[in-house]
């Protein structure tokens, strides 16, 4: 079922709305496979990369709603197409939680988190679109969503706290992953304060919204692949 | 001086430089664990003064990190007092608030980090079944009386918990049962199961720390979700 959504997802190239098949079938695989295994499916690789295609989808079409077929279909598609391969390249975690991640904490830190970095993705693509065409609307739509990801990126972080102090003891670990994820907290901190000082908006600090997007996707999936942390499971 | 500390320039070069500190620092982890593993073992202030200022070379970025945190919360500080002076008016209240909110949760939660650091304890070590551990901080004792763990029809672990006694001053104060993510609390102090072994016979991995930062951390978060929450609002409506 899950190559249907590879036909169903490059529907969105040719208008915005079509979309919307891709994202009601993704949504039925992501519950069928969180009633079968009783826990949400986002463990692992499989499971996360899957997460984040959807959510961009999502993002997708809520940001797109009025949109024509343009290079902001043409950029997101693709990434979602390269998330979903990915998502189905990886192996898929099988059985329930372990006892450690059974709490309300852990799936709201997980899903909050994978929320904020589908918009941080979107926040990435009108940052090109503003470098392509320059159109003031892109770099106010990259605004909108990096700072919407950013907050819930930091009630992520604020809940994954919660469940650490719950779990070990601690609201904190000096670890590659929560340097990394401070990194991330740091930059678009910095990137929401530099618009605000007075010539730096346009180009420079648009830039400093897609560079975001990079820092990202290392910390969710090169900081696990390359550096032991807390976040192994 | 003063412009240097109001300035968002300072704010926008500070967090580079705590992007590529922490960037190093994150590089340097994994090769030197001997270094760093102790970081999260105990407090940090101890780990200051044993390890990382004897190893400058390799921890020279989390002394960076720290000038640079300080720089920060001064930064930060001015920038607030900054905008919270001269008149208010109910039509921008929300909108200047906010973001003084939102300052508030981050020093807080600088602050939590400052006191978890220096102040507290943490000490961990493997308990027997029906064995007391004496000796622990603020004259107390725990007693492991029992272990059970379960595991499902494939052998995967379903769940654990241990039964403990808190004593203090000899007298008990409370008893109650650990697993995951469900430590016991008792005056600011939390105790944790962090694993167990039944064989050779059932013994348990315990935490027992104490963070007077964490109820910091707890206001900061929540006054960062509220600051950062009405800016949202605010902020989208006009962009």
């Amino acid at each position: 079922m899950e190559i249907t959504l590879f036909i169903l997802y490059p529907l969105a190239l040719y208008r915005t709305r079509l979309i919307l098949a891709a994202l009601a079938l993704h949504a039925a695989l992501i519950a069928a496979s969180a009633v079968k295994y009783g826990r949400i499916p986002l463990i692992g690789l499989h499971d996360t990369l899957g997460f984040l295609a959807f959510s961009i989808g999502a993002a997708y079409l809520i940001f797109g709603w009025k949109r024509l077929r343009d290079w902001y279909s043409y950029i997101t598609i693709p990434l979602i197409l390269l998330l979903l391969a990915g998502s189905l390249a990886a192996p898929q975690m099988h059985g329930p939680l372990p006892p450690v991640l059974k709490t309300l904490w852990f799936e709201l830190h997980v899903i909050l988190s994978f929320v904020a970095y589908a918009l941080f993705a979107l926040g990435a693509v009108f940052g090109v679109l503003f470098l392509m065409h320059g159109r003031k609307e892109d770099e106010a739509d990259q605004y909108r969503n990096l700072l919407l990801g950013y907050v819930l990126f930091s009630i992520a972080m604020i809940f994954g706290g919660i469940w650490a102090y719950y779990a070990w003891g601690t609201y904190w670990l000096w670890t590659p992953k929560e340097l990394w994820t401070t990194i991330v907290w740091f930059w678009y901190g910095l990137y929401l304060h530099a618009r605000l000082v007075r010539g730096w908006s346009g180009r420079s600090v648009v830039w400093l919204g897609i560079i975001g997007f990079v820092i990202v996707m290392f910390t969710y999936a090169g900081v696990g692949l390359l550096m032991k942390s807390s976040h192994e499971f | 001086m003063k412009t240097f500390f109001l300035s968002l320039k300072t704010t926008v070069w500070t967090l580079l430089a705590l992007v590529c500190l922490f960037f190093i620092g994150s590089s340097m982890m994994p090769t030197h664990r001997e270094i760093f593993g102790p970081m999260n073992d105990r407090l940090l202030f101890h780990w200051i003064g044993d390890m990382a200022s004897e190893q400058v070379w390799l921890t020279w970025w989390f002394f960076g990190a720290l000038a640079a945190l300080v720089l920060l919360t001064i930064n930060t500080i001015v920038c607030s007092l900054q905008a919270i002076k001269g008149r208010w008016s109910r039509k921008d209240f929300l909108l200047r608030i906010a973001p003084q909110v939102v300052h508030m949760g981050f020093l807080f939660m600088l602050l939590a980090h400052l006191l978890g650091a220096g102040w507290g304890y943490k000490l961990s070590g493997m308990l027997a079944e029906g064995m007391m551990a004496t000796g622990l901080p603020e004259n107390r004792a725990l007693y492991l009386r029992e272990l059970r763990a379960e595991a499902d029809a494939s052998g995967f672990p379903r769940g654990w918990s241990a039964e403990v006694f808190l004593y203090e001053n000899n007298q008990p104060v409370k008893i109650g049962s650990l697993g995951p993510n469900r430590p016991l609390f008792y005056k600011g102090m939390g105790i944790y199961l962090k694993s167990f072994e039944l064989q050779p016979r059932p013994a348990a991995l315990l935490l027992v720390a104490k963070d007077p930062g964490a109820i910091w951390a707890l206001a900061g978060g929540i006054l960062f979700i509220l600051g950062s929450v009405t800016l949202l609002v605010l902020k989208w409506k006009k962009a």
